[in-house]
């Protein structure tokens, strides 16, 4: 019975992962990213034809680009677990059961963050796998590049886990979180260099892009995949490290704060 | 808002917390369960200070809340199980035999499969409260746990506590549903307006403050005629008239029910009852029944209550 804190929090993810996420949205979250990969990726190809895109010293096919964007975008898709996991504990009464239990709220907010780290990780990792075909020409994964990807996975999954948990604990109804959470998700989605390239962008535009976190994790995560590592990279694991501990301070704050 | 309150409950017993809504229940019940701080003040807990000590209390505590609680997406036997491991109960095989023994005991074995979403409120109450079985504890917070359950499942589930109770459970329990307290209670705390008004065990609360009212109720095989029942109430009147220079608990209550029964609830039952059957030997009626029944813990509860919110004439 006496279990360590780590135990407890496992306990809890553990707990997340088998009731409060719902499985229709496990698939959507493989689905919507895979069906871009596959229709938009080949279709804009098409499109910009053979002359692909620019990235670092290399050049690689829209669909690699794509594809790539798509594993980062991913973990911001799955942040949204966070924000389902509160608002489904709160309708349900299981948020007060499980503080009146040997769990506090700092072990709530961790685990949540955990939940929402490993359906990134393994989302990304599925979408690697169902996307390697259209980019193995591309793909130069490295000892020294991989890291890059993976912590770019797992501090977006704070940065977005963190956005969510604020907006549905500081948002009182299911409507005004739904719209608020689309709003701003459409803005990080698509004003992102997730789905295209930054380079060659009107300056109000390209702003926006890098006001974007959501655009630091798509290209560190893009620059370990492809093994493209420079110092604007080294520049953005700094600055999405930043903002993530700033956000998850005060995601913390906020759940803390949470009335029972 | 509470004001100073200060109670004890003894090992092993039920002690009611009864108050009218808005009293301070639940808000009593949510610093005792760790999920509000109290602005000032103490709360000991297994003979330890509960804001010094939370985690050690809340391993050996359970609660079941007013609202629901409840997993959507898993079949009652599942979320069974997963409350259980939450709990720390680590061994599968220790798990499903609690399991079983808990959805035989409330008798849930045949929405075991059921999602709790599927299931109406009153089954989804019993999930809750049955879950709350899946660990071992010393302390048990219910907070109305009947809400929404049959009376079958209702007496089911107070039997059981009880049972758990004799074994050195200690329960919390408050609820609006006074014969459930006077059932299982051994004693009752009365709040309201967040101070506590009166606490004794339930008999005690009625020697204390039925002003010792009774019941007299008499149903007579004739149909009742408005000039006996007028009569009898000018008997009844005139001698309690005399009595209240004395005391103004020597009220009386004079209801007809129905064509055939009559109830009479006054303090002074002795001198009454002889008065009652002279008037009715006198009018030459038969009597089928006669009962004298104590006041209820529900009238005892209305008449603390409502004396607090008397206005006070100075």
């Amino acid at each position: 019975m006496n279990m360590l804190i780590v135990d407890r929090i496992i306990l809890l993810v553990y707990r997340n992962i088998v009731a409060a996420i719902d499985r229709i949205f496990l698939i959507w979250q493989i689905a919507f990213p895979v069906v871009y990969i596959f229709v938009a990726g080949y279709a804009y190809s098409a499109m910009i034809g053979d002359q692909g895109i620019s990235l670092g010293s290399i050049t690689v096919t829209y669909t690699s680009f794509l594809t790539a964007g798509m594993i980062g975008f991913n973990v911001m898709n799955g942040s949204t677990v966070a924000g389902a996991i509160i608002w489904n504990d709160k309708r349900n009464g299981m948020f007060q059961q499980l503080l009146v239990m040997p769990f506090s709220r700092p072990q709530y907010i961790i685990s949540n963050l955990i939940t929402i780290i490993l359906i990134g990780l393994a989302s990304a990792a599925a979408i690697m796998i169902i996307g390697l075909p259209t980019m193995y020409e591309d793909i130069e994964i490295t000892l020294w590049s991989i890291p890059y990807t993976v912590y770019a996975l797992v501090i977006g999954s704070i940065f977005f886990g963190s956005f969510t948990i604020i907006l549905s604990t500081r948002i009182k109804s299911s409507e005004g979180y739904n719209v608020i959470s689309n709003g701003l998700f459409l803005f990080f989605a698509f004003v992102s260099t997730a789905f295209y390239p930054a380079q060659g962008l009107p300056w109000p535009l390209s702003v926006a892009f890098y006001v974007n976190p959501l655009t630091y994790i798509v290209d560190i995560s893009r620059a370990g995949i492809f093994s493209q590592i420079d110092m604007v990279t080294n520049i953005q694991v700094l600055v999405i490290t930043l903002l993530a501990a700033v956000v998850f301070m005060i995601a913390t704050k906020s759940m803390v704060r949470m009335k029972v | 808002m509470l004001d100073k309150i200060t109670f004890n409950v003894k090992n092993g017993t039920v002690f009611g917390f009864l108050g009218p809504n808005g009293a301070g229940k639940t808000t009593t019940l949510k610093i005792l369960t760790t999920t509000l701080n109290p602005s000032s003040g103490s709360v000991y807990i297994f003979g330890k200070d509960l804001f010094k000590n939370q985690l050690e209390i809340k391993r050996r505590i359970g609660v079941v809340t007013q609202n629901p609680s409840y997993e959507a997406n898993l079949t009652t036997e599942r979320a069974l199980d997963l409350y259980g491991m939450l709990w720390g109960l680590r061994d599968k095989k220790t798990r499903k035999r609690k399991v079983n023994e808990v959805l035989r005991t409330f008798d849930l074995e045949s929405i075991r499969n059921s999602k709790n979403d599927e299931l109406s409120i009153g089954q989804r109450r019993r999930v809750q409260v049955a879950r709350e079985f899946m660990h071992e504890m010393d302390l048990l917070f219910l907070d109305e746990p009947t809400v929404g359950l049959d009376p079958s499942a209702r007496r089911q589930l107070l039997d059981y506590i009880k049972a758990h109770v004799k074994s050195g459970l200690t329960v919390f329990f408050t609820t609006h549903i006074m014969e459930e307290a006077e059932y299982l209670c051994n004693e009752i705390a009365i709040i309201d307006k967040g101070r506590i008004i009166a606490f004794d065990t339930p008999t005690g609360l009625k020697q204390k403050y039925g002003g010792g009212a009774k019941t007299i109720e008499l149903t007579f095989k004739d149909t009742l005629d408005e000039y006996f029942v007028n009569l009898l109430k000018a008997t009844i009147n005139k001698k309690n008239g005399d009595k209240n220079s004395v005391s103004d608990k020597s009220k009386s209550n004079i209801d007809v029910n129905g064509k055939h029964t009559i109830t009479i609830t006054v303090n002074n039952v002795e001198e009454i009852i002889s008065e009652v059957l002279q008037v009715v030997s006198r009018h030459d009626l038969q009597i089928e029944s006669i009962a004298i029944i104590p006041p209820s813990l529900e009238e005892v509860f209305l008449s603390i209550v409502n004396d607090e919110n008397k206005p006070v004439n100075k």
